[in-house]
């Protein structure tokens, strides 16, 4: 019989339970966990491809514009001319990518709120040191970062490659250097806003499709109405106050332009745009005020 | 000589601790009890104010009235701080059934304010201990009801808590489960985390608390050590023989040296030690030998905590 050395014949060690003697967080700590953890889902992190796909597959199509753009002013860079008039989408233009957008924020708003509630996870996650305001914080700023990342980096595709293909890439970085704080600040405005009222619907509702049908009819309808009610005025109305999904993109042509667009049904109506500003704040803050109000407390 | 230290503050003391529901209705009424760290059975009937107790303590609700002290902080002043030294089992399924073990316990390890290496860390020890290392990978969804209680055991002792809530741990498990999931949750005062198992099941509380406290309706019935509540039931059992009225003619002899006794059936006598104590186990035994009885058996009678419950509940 062999007998094998004590170093390689190996042991069985009861390790028992071991204290935790480390570094313990509060508040901040824990909001920052979910708000990572919720990032995480809604981009199908540590998750089957299948979560993956469709995440993944908005942030290509929002980035279409960026490279169609960038490559066709690459093919035609030693035509003068055409190059002179060629702009296949603008900084201002490519915030308003809203129905990708949309489309991102119905089906993820609902995937990282809904299941908490209806898999009965929110009293466990009460018991850790989160409130209900650090819940909808970590939450709506989840889907907020990731609407900002989705909506930011292809303008960044956008500026680096106009400023390869440009004649002086820094002429162009010269000539273009408002867009460096105006693009951040109205697609974190439109995130913000986008992730807060997505997140906002959802919390009505445990089930995730329901959510996420309500989150595109409420876009759809408030849309429709406002349409009827700016056909029957003939021009702009302050009932275009109603389109709430399209205030974000009013506050855009604010921070752009310093006006509302021709595109805006607030156009022509006295003091528009600080209608818009305003709506814009309302819709946010109740918004804010019905998630709070969701997750005040909860059953055991 | 050093001075003795001060002693350790309860883990759980309540002062008139009251919650009236909107509706009215009185889920606690006045509680007032200290519970020490340990092992503790927190035993009452469906809507006795177990779950409202613990939603207190977790700071979820505020009381209407009355005080509420966990491990030496009072949970209105600092809800937060309160919460971050609980774990918390609940009874109801809980769990994101579409992530595994592994996730789901390194998740509320996060969430308890550990950091991210620190809580995968702690969540392979603790799947280790509770029995799921070899299934931590697996979905949740794809769990037996056993799995799905160990699983949320582990994510209550992930962050290592002064305190545990255990909200009864052994509901829908079958004798094998129910088995071991007790042996846990009798390990863990050895592991210096304090428990508090919430259930209507005495034999559970019997079998792995040091202390209990029974409350009904709102109401304290009863909190004490389970050995000295179960000891001192002032109540000693005869069992004699030797002649057809031998019980009758015990008690009514011990009667006249005035200890009650009254007969429980042919042949065993229950007779009142309480004022007696220890000497009535003399008294007794001299008295049979005197009335030239046989003396079968002589004890004093355990209760179970459910006798103790019927007792002083209803009485």
């Amino acid at each position: 019989m062999t007998t094998l050395p004590p170093a390689l014949a190996g042991a069985v060690y009861d390790r028992g339970y071991r204290p935790y003697q480390g570094p313990r967080g509060g508040r901040r700590e824990a909001t920052l966990a979910l708000w990572r953890l919720s990032v995480r889902r809604a981009l199908g992190l540590r998750r089957s491809w299948r979560q993956k796909v469709f995440p993944w597959t908005l942030l290509g199509l929002a980035t279409i514009p960026a490279v169609v753009n960038v490559g066709v002013a690459w093919a035609i860079r030693n035509n003068p001319v055409e190059m002179a008039d060629f702009s296949f989408i603008t900084y201002r233009e490519y915030v308003g990518v809203s129905t990708v957008l949309l489309l991102f924020v119905a089906l993820t708003a609902p995937d990282v709120v809904c299941p908490d509630r209806a898999q009965r996870v929110l009293p466990l996650l009460f018991s850790r040191p989160l409130t209900g305001v650090d819940y909808v914080v970590a939450k709506v700023a989840a889907i907020s970062a990731i609407v900002f990342g989705f909506s930011f980096l292809p303008q960044v595709v956008l500026f680096v490659g106009q400023m390869l293909v440009s004649d002086g890439a820094l002429d162009y970085f010269t000539d273009n250097a408002e867009v460096l704080w105006q693009v951040p600040v109205s697609v974190a405005l439109l995130a913000v806003y986008y992730g807060a009222v997505g997140v906002a619907l959802a919390s009505l509702t445990d089930r995730r499709i329901v959510g996420g049908v309500a989150i595109f009819g409420f876009a759809l309808i408030t849309s429709a109405v406002a349409g009827i009610f700016q056909s029957a005025a003939d021009g702009g109305t302050p009932l275009s106050l109603l389109n709430i999904m399209f205030l974000p993109l009013d506050v855009r042509d604010l921070v752009f332009l310093g006006h509302l667009s021709d595109e805006s049904g607030l156009t022509g109506v006295e003091g528009g745009g600080a209608m818009a500003v305003g709506g814009y704040l309302v819709v946010l803050a109740a918004a804010l005020g019905v998630l709070v109000y969701r997750y005040r407390e909860v059953d055991l | 000589m050093h001075p003795a230290p001060p002693p350790a503050p309860p883990m759980l003391r309540a002062s008139g601790l009251t919650m009236t529901y909107p509706g009215g209705s009185n889920a606690l009424a006045g509680l007032t009890v200290d519970v020490p760290a340990g092992s503790v059975g927190l035993v009452g009937a469906n809507g006795a104010g177990k779950t409202t107790l613990f939603r207190l303590m977790l700071g979820l609700m505020h009381p209407t009235a009355g005080v509420l002290e966990v491990a030496g902080r009072r949970v209105v002043e600092d809800p937060v701080a309160v919460r971050s030294r609980l774990g918390y089992m609940p009874e109801h399924d809980c769990l994101p059934l579409d992530q595994s073990a592994s996730d789901v316990v390194s998740t509320f390890g996060e969430l308890a304010g550990l950091p991210s290496r620190a809580a995968r860390q702690r969540a392979s020890d603790v799947l280790d201990l509770v029995g799921l290392d070899e299934a931590r990978f697996r979905p949740v969804g794809g769990f037996s009801t056993g799995m799905r209680q160990r699983t949320k055991l582990a994510q209550a002792l992930v962050a290592d808590p002064q305190l545990v809530l255990l909200d009864e741990p052994t509901a829908g498990l079958d004798p094998v489960g129910r088995e071991e999931m007790l042996e846990l949750v009798g390990r863990l005062a050895g592991f210096g985390i304090s428990a508090i198992l919430a259930t209507h099941l005495l034999d559970d509380v019997q079998r792995v608390c040091e202390h209990v406290v029974m409350i009904d309706r709102g109401h304290l019935v009863l909190a004490g050590p389970i050995d000295q509540l179960m000891q001192t039931t002032g109540v000693m059992r005869v069992e004699v023989g030797g002649r057809d009225d031998a019980v009758a003619a015990l008690a009514q002899a011990l009667a006249l040296q005035g200890v009650p006794a009254a007969a429980a059936d042919a042949h065993n006598l229950d007779v009142d030690t309480r004022e007696l104590g220890e000497e009535a186990f003399d008294l007794v035994r001299d008295t049979v030998a005197d009335l030239g009885l046989r003396l079968y058996a002589l004890s004093t009678r355990h209760r179970s905590l459910d006798d103790l419950f019927l007792q002083e509940a209803y009485r």
